[in-house]
């Protein structure tokens, strides 16, 4: 089935695409085709790149540097709306289908046929839905409401749509993952029909099976780069996370500092028995961590880790089970029981969930200890904000955080400084209990070294963390043992010294053992 | 590490405090106050007197205490569309209490409880259903608005309390009439409540991102809810002022103010996006407003276009404040 592809020209070509944010270089000369018929899968972690690079693809981002030729011809400097004009779709992870309207009328949105000029003809417009569908073998009615429909109907509306407006380069960003593995399959008949077509596709996705099973290429991208591309084919999925790692740093400045914590006494901080949510948290989870001990998170996205950050941390209200803090029960869903139990939060999203954007830093810091920052500690109602200066500039030397002052908007900052200042707001504090969900996505190299560091320094002052964490090297420079996380459940535990090849090919075991799924 | 939670000396607090006060919202609002009320010098005979002064301070004042409770609504990224007809409402409910015989003290007071109590209803509709405040309010301004009528079937209650009147209207101190000395009181409480107290930063994070406050350990619907309950303890103080100005419970009192009040809060530079607000900001935006409209009347303009130019002037301000 796979196609030979050497004597062709490609599709797509992206030639030296270079980008940067701010002083950051995000993608370094990425060299990356699609032919004809093909399948090319884009691998890396969280934060490497990828949706950068399919962003400057769709045309949402301009490249720095370098060109992207469609058919040969350059098209660098075209808009969105052109690039969809010569056949670039993007098919998103959150579908991007108005769930009140049917079918035909989502497919032929903006579209539609018309009586005398001006009135929907809606039986001309049913009719051409159908036709539309039922080319691609669809087994989907046009008059369906698309929130009848369930997820890979979905998905397959929303490819017949980009496919109808003339896409030949489709992007597919995780397209499985709300699926169940029975649409997964039907997907990949979709796909596989596709190809005969002469549709190319650029496949996105964090599962290894999935890759080998539907993928004519692979490349990885790491760091900003591209890694050499490799023929499906000729390679495995153990020389591919092998690939992987290849980019880290080995040398690493944190790994040097890492304490041997196994020959200390296990002295408990959190406890956690059974702690159940009604969404994904289903079969309940428990853990320890001992004081000053880094517990790594790893597993795929959605498979509850966050939920379980939250829940801790008091965010989510139906959240069942019992947490101990140094031995004392915590009230569950108040974040203000979590916080003067000792918890503090980096969640995920810095802009959204971590800051107050066009607040200044000074006030984004003080927000858990405005009662602290009363005049004399407490004492009197009355805040001034010099207290909240004060403690920012304390905190901006110690965790050398680089802005011009504590007035300055925090969206003026860098993705790295901005996640020191969300550091910054738990370390006033003294958090003793750290949960870290994601903390160094999208921020540079550099800065996750830094993190890595100011992580370090909190625990070897007495704090606790639970990091979460999509970048295995990450875990496995940083954490002192690490839990995989799958489907909402915890697989096995792993002490210090797995190296990330070992990190990963236990998680696919684990994916394996908890889906039952056979090994390939 | 509680070397930067040391005790603030007098003289830094005083420079925290004039810092406040002295950058009360965008410079623009300044420049626009100081061209009308050039304008008015030039062109409105005797416009530039004591008495005029104090005329715009009488006609100001209930906007004023008003606008600062709705710069809490608004910094939480709300709306109270419902404080016109809880004038006329809290006015109508003093009205029938002294006619009751009711002491005025208590009266007052009962006033200004129920006045917080509708506000927290807004704020618990508002966050607990999650419905926009801006249709929430909406209902609850007809719903006050029939119930201020139907008390006496859309009469007047004439109020005969000399205390009342005197103390919340009528009377001065050291020869400042007794409104302004409201409106005074109201002004600092709201400077200290939005600027120097834990509510005001929690209100602040809560309209800059409640997701970010909630992440914080802020809790945003109390937040929001109180916001509610301050607005609506101002719109009673407003109905008080009123009433006792007018020495009656009168059931179209408050009709329209809520266009001045949130106009006023907007064009003193806190933001209808939530996130940002000045208490001075929305004082200074309520005597522009109350200046725009002494002024065209001074002008001998009739009252029909004077609407017309504080709708222009409001969509204006707003717009040029859109941050």
């Amino acid at each position: 089935m796979p196609i030979e592809i050497s004597n062709k020209n490609p599709l797509l070509e992206m030639q030296k695409i270079t980008k940067y944010f701010g002083e950051n270089r995000v993608l370094d000369e990425i060299g990356f085709n699609l032919y004809s018929g093909e399948v090319h899968a884009l691998l890396g972690e969280n934060g490497a790149g990828k949706s950068t690079l399919m962003k400057i693809l769709i045309g949402v981002y301009r490249a720095d540097f370098g060109k992207i030729l469609i058919d040969g011809i350059d098209t660098t400097d075209l808009s969105v709306s052109h690039r969809r004009a010569r056949g670039i779709a993007m098919i998103f992870q959150e579908l991007s289908l108005i769930p009140n309207l049917t079918v035909a009328e989502n497919l032929l949105l903006g579209r539609e046929p018309l009586h005398a000029g001006w009135l929907i003809n809606f039986k001309s417009l049913r009719l051409q839905a159908q036709k539309t569908l039922d080319a691609y073998d669809f087994p989907i009615k046009a008059e369906t409401p698309v929130e009848k429909l369930g997820f890979a109907q979905r998905q397959m509306v929303e490819i017949v749509k980009a496919l109808s407006s003339g896409a030949r380069i489709l992007i597919m960003d995780e397209p499985t993952s709300s699926l169940t593995s029975s649409e997964e399959e039907k997907l990949f008949n979709i796909i596989r029909s596709l190809k005969m077509k002469g549709i190319g596709i650029i496949y996105i996705s964090h599962r290894m099976a999935e890759i080998f099973k539907i993928s004519d290429r692979i490349s990885v991208i790491c760091d900003g780069r591209l890694l050499p591309t490799q023929k499906t084919l000729d390679t495995n999925d153990i020389k591919i996370s092998e690939l992987m790692s290849q980019g880290d740093r080995q040398d690493s400045l944190a790994a040097q500092f890492k304490p041997k914590l196994s020959d200390q006494p296990f002295r408990s901080r959190l406890t956690v028995s059974n702690l159940r949510t009604s969404h994904k948290l289903k079969s309940g989870i428990s853990l320890e961590i001992a004081k000053g001990e880094v517990l790594g998170v790893a597993g795929l996205v959605g498979s509850g880790r966050s939920t379980l950050a939250k829940a801790l941390f008091g965010l989510i209200p139906d959240a069942k089970g019992i947490v101990k803090v140094d031995g004392n029960c915590v009230k569950l869903g108040s974040t203000t029981n979590a916080i003067s139990a000792g918890f503090g939060f980096v969640p995920e999203d810095r802009r959204e969930e971590g800051l107050i954007i066009h607040h200044s830093l000074a006030s984004n810091i003080s927000l858990p200890h405005l009662k602290k920052l009363q005049i004399g500690g407490g004492k009197l109602p009355i805040i001034f904000s010099k207290s909240a200066d004060e403690m920012f500039n304390y905190m901006r030397k110690y965790l050398r955080i680089i802005c011009r002052s504590g007035k300055q908007q925090a969206s003026e900052l860098s993705g790295g400084n901005q996640q020191k200042v969300v550091f910054a707001k738990w370390l006033a504090a003294n958090a003793k209990i750290l949960i870290l969900d994601e903390p160094t996505s999208g921020v540079d190299v550099n800065a996750k070294e830094e993190m890595r560091m100011i992580i370090r320094n909190a625990t070897a002052s007495g704090a606790s963390v639970l990091l979460i964490s999509s970048e295995i090297e990450e875990l496995s420079l940083t954490a002192d043992r690490i839990v995989i996380m799958i489907d909402g459940q915890l697989g096995r535990s792993l002490p210090a010294g797995f190296s990330a090849t070992e990190i990963r090919t236990s998680i696919q075991e684990d994916v394996h053992m908890i889906r039952k799924e056979p090994v390939l | 590490m509680s070397s930067f939670l040391s005790q603030t000396d007098l003289k830094s607090s005083a420079n925290n405090i004039i810092s406040v006060l002295s950058k009360p919202g965008p410079h623009f609002t300044y420049i626009l106050f100081f061209i009308v009320i050039g304008f008015f010098i030039l062109f409105a005979p005797n416009f530039a007197t004591l008495g005029t002064a104090s005329a715009i301070g009488r006609i100001t004042a209930v906007v004023t205490i008003m606008a600062v409770g709705m710069t809490f609504v608004i910094v939480c990224a709300e709306i109270d569309l419902s404080v016109g007809s809880h004038v006329s409402f809290a006015a109508m409910v003093a009205g029938i209490l002294l006619y009751k015989d009711l002491p005025g003290w208590l009266t007052a007071s009962l006033v200004l409880g129920l006045g917080a109590f509708v506000g927290a209803i807004n704020g618990i509709i508002v966050t607990k259903l999650k419905i926009p405040s801006f249709l929430v309010t909406l209902g609850m301004l007809s719903v006050l608005r029939g119930l201020a009528l139907s008390f006496t079937g859309s009469m007047p209650v004439p109020i005969v309390n000399r205390d009342y009147v005197d103390v919340l209207a009528g009377g001065s101190m050291l020869g400042v009439p007794a409104p302004i000395w409201w409106t005074l009181v109201t002004v600092v409480v709201g400077v200290y409540i939005l600027h120097f107290s834990i509510f005001g930063r929690r209100a602040l994070a809560t309209g800059g991102n409640t997701t970010a406050a909630q992440f914080s350990g802020i809790a945003t619907d109390e937040i929001r809810i109180a916001a509610f309950a301050l607005c609506g303890v101002t719109a009673a103080l407003a109905g008080l002022v009123l009433s006792a100005r007018s020495a009656a419970g009168n059931p179209m009192l408050g009709q329209g103010l809520e266009l001045d009040v949130i106009a006023a809060v907007i064009i003193g530079g806190t933001s209808l996006f939530g996130g940002r607000g000045f208490i001075v900001g929305s004082v200074i935006g309520a005597i522009f407003i109350g200046t725009l409209g002494f002024g065209l009347i001074v002008m001998g303009l009739s009252t029909n276009i004077q609407e017309v130019l504080k709708g222009v002037i409001i969509i204006g301000a707003v717009s040029l404040n859109r941050k």
